[in-house]
């Protein structure tokens, strides 16, 4: 065997692991049966021949299917968020954003299966790992899109330095959403199936509400005694949702709990429905909200849109110059600060959402007992 | 409405040859030979055929000297039964003879 049909045969080999246990036996009969086939060209297509066996076998089975479109969406991703100019702080924190990110995505699943085992089965663990991640691949491609404008020179207004500690920030508070994630949908996953898809659902509905009232993290402003009603009849509508969809999933948890198990599960149940709820609330509009943030530098009816409809374009805070709507600086500085707003949401969806929650089951215990 | 054949034509290849000697253990490189089929091909016939119950497979039971084991294959009853019946009817049947016209005898 020369050196080209040695790779190919120990790649075959290699191959067996992604395959059902009960078709590797297959693949090691190519490999075994490999020593029969004259060497040279005939063996190596005869390995070849093996290895394409084991890559329809494996994607029959789904091992491959969703590794793989893994792979596609991250390699789509990385090569968008790429591009910029060499030396740009903006370019540097935007790739190591896209590789940390694409590490810990390809990464934690292998460390949360060690303790809480490998994905359910069933439907709804799939859709809600795979809308998981591609909502957290699609929030790196659009904060990346952002922070080339933003934070390049010489629209940089808040530093070099504060742009690393919150792109640090933000990795920290990403992982442990991509954790969260998995947790929920592995098989001794600590919410049950109901929790997860309430949660889920009551999680998205919000997101999708905060961002129709807020497109850009701010209240809207509207002209008119009949508009400005409504939409503050709206604001107060949302406020309510989303202080009452936690506790609600926490009362129905506890409820739960206090007829199948009534030590305390009812509660953790409570707490994790809330904490599902805000993680996919903010994730949800940190994505939606961040995505109009980046095509705002490139579309004119947008910027107009957002300039009548929003007061304010950048806070007065810290060292930064107060600037005039409808300027380039100011929509650039104000996109900076917007961008990195949602990693307030993105921290305090979650924890005010577990909080409700546990109260909600809390609360039910209490007027039952 | 035209029915639909239950072996393709290269699984047919593969069973004609299995039928030959139906007792006698094949290796794949050698069917792979018969039939002209690749490896990539005839592999995933004979993991159809196990599944349906039509093929059985084993080890080689002693281990030869520098090689590893080989995989064995052969038709069940079942499958041969089935693989006859098919390779059968898959096989061109003979044009019927037709018996001549004596018109010159009878003119």
């Amino acid at each position: 065997m020369n050196g080209v049909n040695r790779a190919m045969a120990a790649l075959l080999r290699w191959s067996m692991l992604v395959m059902p246990a009960e078709r590797r036996e297959w693949a090691e009969a190519v490999w075994s049966e490999a020593a029969e086939v004259p060497s040279g060209w005939r063996q190596l297509s005869w390995l070849a021949g093996g290895l394409r066996m084991t890559v329809r076998e494996a994607a029959l089975a789904r091992r491959l299917r969703y590794p793989l479109a893994f792979a596609a969406a991250a390699a789509i991703t990385a090569w968008t968020a790429w591009s910029g100019p060499p030396g740009n702080a903006a370019t540097t924190i935007n790739r190591v954003d896209v590789i940390t990110m694409v590490v810990v995505l390809a990464t934690l699943p292998w460390i949360v299966g060690r303790t809480r085992g490998t994905v359910s089965g069933g439907w709804l663990a799939r859709l809600v790992r795979t809308g998981g991640y591609a909502a957290i691949l699609a929030l790196v491609l659009v904060r990346t899109a952002t922070r080339r404008v933003a934070d390049a020179p010489p629209n940089n207004l808040g530093g070099v330095t504060s742009a690393w500690m919150g792109e640090a920030a933000y990795l920290v508070v990403m992982t442990g959403y991509v954790a969260l994630i998995l947790v929920v949908t592995a098989r001794r996953s600590p919410a049950d199936r109901s929790t997860v898809a309430t949660g889920v659902a009551a999680g998205s509905a919000l997101g999708i509400i905060a961002y129709a009232l807020g497109p850009l993290g701010f209240p809207l402003r509207f002209t008119g005694s009949g508009p400005v009603s409504l939409y503050d009849a709206a604001l107060v509508l949302g406020v309510y949702l989303a202080v009452s969809a936690p506790l609600a999933a926490g009362l129905a948890a506890g409820r739960r709990g206090t007829r199948s198990d009534p030590a305390g599960s009812g509660v953790r149940q409570g707490s994790m429905a809330g904490l599902i709820i805000g993680s996919a609330a903010a994730l949800v509009v940190a994505v939606l909200s961040t995505a109009t943030i980046a095509l705002l530098p490139y579309d004119t009816w947008l910027r107009q849109w957002a300039s009548s409809h929003i007061g304010h374009w950048t806070p007065v805070a810290g060292h930064w110059t107060v600037l005039g709507p409808g300027t380039r600086e100011g929509y650039v500085a104000g996109n900076s600060a917007f961008a990195a707003g949602y990693l307030i949401v993105l921290l305090l969806g979650p924890l005010l959402g577990c909080a409700l929650g546990a109260w909600g089951a809390r609360s039910w215990r209490l007027l039952t007992r | 409405m035209r029915v639909r054949p239950e072996f393709s034509a290269q699984t047919l290849s593969v069973l004609a040859v299995m039928c030959e000697q139906p007792s006698q253990w094949r290796h794949g490189y050698e069917l792979a030979k018969r039939t002209g089929l690749k490896s990539g091909t005839l592999y995933p016939i004979l993991v159809r055929l196990a599944d349906r119950g039509l093929m059985e497979a084993r080890w080689q039971e002693e281990q030869p000297a520098g090689r590893p084991r080989r995989h064995l294959y052969r038709l069940t009853p079942d499958g041969l039964a089935r693989a006859s019946v098919a390779v059968t009817v898959a096989k061109p049947s003979p044009q019927p003879v037709r018996p001549r016209r004596r018109v010159a005898a009878q003119a």
